[in-house]
């Protein structure tokens, strides 16, 4: 067990020792020189520190609408391309409405079962008809046609870029710094640039769908092909095999696996974009959940966000084909089939159900298999909203926790990031990165600092005022969500009972538009940061749960069955053996809470959060004035979340650190 | 052997694909059969919005022979569909929020036509629930807010001792802060960033009978649900036209008034003279948007029922904008 060894304790010289203390004692000599140099120096980011950014963002906007029936970019890449994602989009809608429902269930549930058997086929053919119990089967199938095109996009550009990035180091790095930066900065900042260069509808809703659906599909076959192991390299090799030919019949087939889960990732990202996707005029599932919410309807935004959660799922199902049928109930109680057998009903059994659909003329979904599920859910949600806000015995309330939360935790927090002497934030952060993992780190965190400084004013405010805020709220929800998350995933690591119950619920929160619970959190909690920290939460723990169950599960059993036969008690031995084996997980799972967090505080600006989040907000709502000052905003986000990716990733590493370097 | 087997199902597959792609040709193309070619209305996010453009569909569809699509959108990205004609026309266009657009689009560009006034006149002003102006006249107008103890009655977790001023959708033109600050009120300006987060602190503040003081307006289908009073702020000035015009952030007066107009893409009246014809001279007064409206947001019908059985009941009204 490798990871054993690293647990015990290295013999090194003294030498060694003496000089690594004696590296310790330079840094902190160094930093704490810098950090009276940042005292002294300056307590406001300077004025001669903007870069202008702003005005070059808004210029180039202005530029492209005066120019965009014109410039020859126009006409001869971004109108081609516009027209064809149109056509396509609405070939792929004509023909799942040919199809009808019963065919498109039918062959979901027949995709299934070529990848992964009953249990996939029972799966997504199930959630796929609930789409229709659920929602509007019409306009399900156009949101259906945008992630259709949108992923199959994803997937051309993706896979070829993850077989560039794993054949070259610096490509990797190249291309990982973009997909970085495309992932995190705010879609509100792509909104009103897509529209100019795809018009409007469906072209610029794929186009942003891709934005955030790409980055998974390539790092996943990047992963993949570097994970492929070296013997396997040299086999083909050894028989004379050319790069293409090793590409194709040995790595890519090898790495299938990681691809696939790439897909799932895909997928879920997709779909996570549908909502605001909507905005652009697509009139989908996406546009319901938002003029429901407009008009205060929870149940029906409700309604049709489940209709979204269970077409991702279906797809999701299906495309990664759960090969677990062998063990499932379901696969036992089914008849056992010959292959043969099977694979011609995977074809007859689709083929009979489109006909049936075509024959009874089976358009729109039969109004008796709908369930109205609005008014049940309107019914608990203000169930929730009389009762949870005020005389809760103990904790008083969640209009309480918002005036502690305030009080005691974001405003403290912000007081301090923003009344501290701006360069002291530096120091103090590239310290931590130092401490961390060493020089290198510190650097980048200095960098991304600066960077921020350099973003200019909103009106009379600096853009850094902005970020400080925006950081004082995501460390307090990153705080939260890891006390509430750790010890759940614990303990759904130790017990199935509590993993399966929580299993749904997880699947839930994370693909259910944030949207749909922000009215009520909203009610509950009031308008402001605090209602924005519990959304960042809903949405960032499931992963972090997740993760830190699973590294659990992954403990070999041995040690831990070492520990016990010493007589450890059960608390002990996970304390002891079971937790700082599963570290790794555990760490990987703060930094997705922590990625996810970063990605509901711009959400969290509807709900009255301000900060970074609002400005990038801006740049959609009011883009001939503030898209230069909403692209500041955004890229200062940008540059948070590396700075954060960078040192939990480092805290993940473990001890690797180039700090004597 | 696998391996062959999968490609034969892909084989499979792909025909099924084929012949769908070839048999939904026919089912599309049963659409035709307008006399003029067909035109796109765009409908913003609010039940006006909706009213006017499904008014004007039922009234082409049934005497133009015109197909009409309709397009919920965003309103900046209308403008961008206006501009480039995947939208013909929008019919209530709010000047207050897109001075810019009009400067940019309209006398700019010229892609995008003024196709006059839609009739009604909207108002944004600064609104608090009726119940906090039963307790406190004095708050009926800006002056109230002077007093420290009565703005403080307006305090949140968020503003602390000063009182709270909530501020919906950033895309809505808004002259608060300036307000705030030229008036000297002990207000703090907060932006709940959504109309949904807006209308919901509006519920929460009945609830608790916790009062609220927001940027709100008229119309709007809340004022039917919750009573709610507009403060009254100084008159506008000439000083404020001129804070206006200049940018200069010393507005303190109050809120324009908002005349609703039509914008059209200026190839609309080359492709359909008879549709631009019609919503030149569709106008709508105060009173009939919001009859209409209210079946809509009272009564729960869908705009487009709602704007049908407007029609059939007005003949009179819209024979008008076809002669």
């Amino acid at each position: 067990m490798a990871v054993s060894v690293e647990a015990l304790p290295t013999h090194e010289s003294e030498e060694v020792v003496a000089a690594r203390q004696r590296r310790r004692v330079i840094g902190f000599g160094v930093f704490a020189a810098l950090a009276v140099v940042a005292v002294v120096l300056a307590h406001e980011v300077p004025e001669w520190m903007d870069s202008g950014i702003q005005d070059w963002a808004q210029d180039r906007y202005k530029w492209s609408i005066v120019n965009r029936q014109s410039a020859p970019m126009f006409e001869y890449f971004f109108n081609p391309i516009s027209d064809f994602l149109d056509w396509s989009v609405r070939q792929v809608e004509s023909l799942l409405l040919w199809l009808r429902w019963p065919g498109v269930v039918a062959l979901t549930a027949a995709v299934g079962w070529r990848t992964g058997g009953a249990r996939a086929a029972f799966a997504g053919g199930v959630a796929m008809f609930g789409v229709g119990v659920i929602s509007d089967w019409d306009l399900a199938m156009r949101t259906l046609s945008i992630m259709t095109v949108a992923v199959v996009i994803a997937l051309v550009l993706g896979v070829p870029l993850g077989i560039v990035t794993a054949r070259s180091d610096r490509a990797e790095r190249i291309v990982r710094v973009l997909l970085d930066t495309a992932q995190v900065m705010p879609i509100f900042v792509y909104f009103s640039p897509v529209q100019i260069l795809f018009g409007i509808k469906f072209p610029p809703a794929v186009v942003v769908t891709v934005i955030y659906a790409l980055p998974p599909a390539v790092r996943l076959t990047n992963l993949g092909l570097r994970q492929v192991p070296v013997v396997m390299n040299e086999v083909g090799e050894s028989f004379g095999a050319t790069s293409m030919q090793q590409l194709f019949k040995v790595q890519l087939p090898l790495a299938r696996r990681t691809i696939l889960l790439g897909l799932n990732q895909v997928i879920m990202m997709a779909f996570g974009v549908v909502v605001l996707a909507s905005l652009l005029g697509t009139g989908d599932l996406g546009q319901v959940v938002l003029s429901a919410l407009q008009k205060q309807q929870v149940g029906l935004a409700f309604a049709a966000g489940l209709g979204i959660v269970l077409m991702a799922v279906a797809l999701d199902r299906v495309s990664t084909g759960e090969r677990l049928g062998g063990t499932s109930w379901l696969a036992r109680a089914l008849p056992t089939v010959p292959k043969k057998t099977a694979s011609v009903m995977a074809i007859v059994l689709p083929a009979l159900a489109i006909l049936a659909g075509r024959v009874f003329d089976a358009s729109g979904f039969p109004d008796g298999l709908r369930w109205d599920i609005s008014s049940p859910v309107d019914d608990a949600v203000g169930w929730v909203q009389d009762n949870l806000r005020t005389g809760v015995p103990l904790i008083g309330g969640t209009q309480a926790i918002n005036d502690f939360l305030i009080n005691h935790a974001l405003d403290p927090v912000r007081d301090l990031l923003q009344g501290a002497p701006w360069l002291l934030v530096v120091v103090a952060f590239a310290f931590l990165g130092w401490l961390s993992k060493g020089w290198r780190l510190a650097a980048t965190m200095a960098v991304c600092l600066l960077l921020i400084a350099t973003m200019g004013y909103d009106n009379k405010t600096l853009i850094w005022d902005h970020a400080m805020d925006t950081l004082s709220q995501v460390l307090v929800a990153i705080v939260i969500s890891i006390a509430i998350a750790l010890p759940l995933g614990m303990w759904a690591g130790r017990s199935d009972r509590v993993e399966r119950v929580l299993r749904p619920f997880l699947d839930i929160a994370q693909v259910l538009p944030q949207f749909v619970y922000l009215l009520p959190v909203v009610f509950l909690f009031s308008i402001g940061r605090a209602a924005g920290v519990v959304a960042c939460v809903i949405y960032a723990i499931p992963p972090c749960i997740r993760l830190t169950s699973l590294g659990m599960r992954e403990v070999p059993y041995a040690p831990r069955e070492a520990a016990i036969s010493f007589g450890a008690t059960g608390r002990q031995e996970m304390r002891n053996v079971q937790l700082p084996l599963a570290r790794k997980a555990i760490l990987l799972g703060i930094n997705q809470t922590m990625m996810m967090v970063l990605a509901t505080v711009i959400i969290a600006a509807l709900i009255g959060a301000g900060g970074l989040g609002l400005l990038a907000y801006r740049a959609a709502a009011k883009p001939q004035t503030d898209l230069g000052l909403g692209t500041a905003g955004g890229l200062s986000i940008v540059l948070l979340a590396i700075m954060l990716d960078r040192l939990t990733q480092a805290w993940g590493a473990g001890g690797e650190t180039d700090r004597g370097a | 052997m696998t391996f062959i087997r999968r490609k034969r199902h892909l084989a499979v597959a792909a025909v099924l694909l084929a012949t769908g792609v070839a048999a939904c040709g026919d089912d599309e193309d049963s659409s035709g059969g307008s006399s003029g070619e067909a035109v796109t209305l765009a409908v913003n996010p609010w039940t006006g919005s909706a009213v006017n453009a499904y008014v004007a569909k039922a009234i082409i569809e049934a005497e133009l022979d015109t197909a009409v699509e309709i397009i919920d959108i965003d309103e900046n990205a209308t403008w961008v569909g206006l501009d480039d004609g995947s939208i013909d026309a929008v019919l209530e266009v709010w000047p207050s929020g897109h001075a810019q657009d009009y400067e940019t689009y309209i006398t700019g560009k010229g892609t995008v036509v003024d196709l006059g006034l839609l009739g009604p006149a909207a108002k944004i002003g600064w609104y608090v629930p009726k119940f906090i102006v039963d307790a406190h006249p004095e708050l009926a107008t800006w002056e109230g807010f002077q007093n420290p103890e009565l703005a403080k009655l307006f305090a949140t977790a968020e503003s602390g001792d000063l009182g709270q001023f909530t501020m919906g959708d950033p895309s809505y033109v808004t002259y608060d802060e300036q307000i705030i600050e030229n008036l000297g009120l002990p207000l703090d300006y907060v932006v709940a960033g959504s109309e949904a987060a807006l209308l919901t602190a509006i519920d929460q503040s009945v609830a608790d009978q916790k009062p609220i003081l927001m940027q709100f307006w008229k119309p709007h289908w809340k004022q039917l649900e919750v009573e709610l009073v507009e403060v009254t702020l100084p008159e506008i000035t000439p000083e404020c036209e001129a804070a206006l015009a200049s940018q200069d952030g010393s507005y303190a007066c109050d809120y324009p008034v908002d005349n609703l107009y039509k914008a059209a893409n200026a190839g609309l009246e080359e492709k359909n003279a008879d549709v631009f014809a019609l919503l030149s001279k569709l106008t709508l007064t105060t009173e009939q948007q919001s009859e209409i409206a209210g079946y809509v947001d009272r009564d729960g019908m869908t705009a487009e029922a709602a704007a049908k059985k407007w029609v059939e009941e007005n003949p009179d009204v819209w024979q008008a904008w076809l002669a």
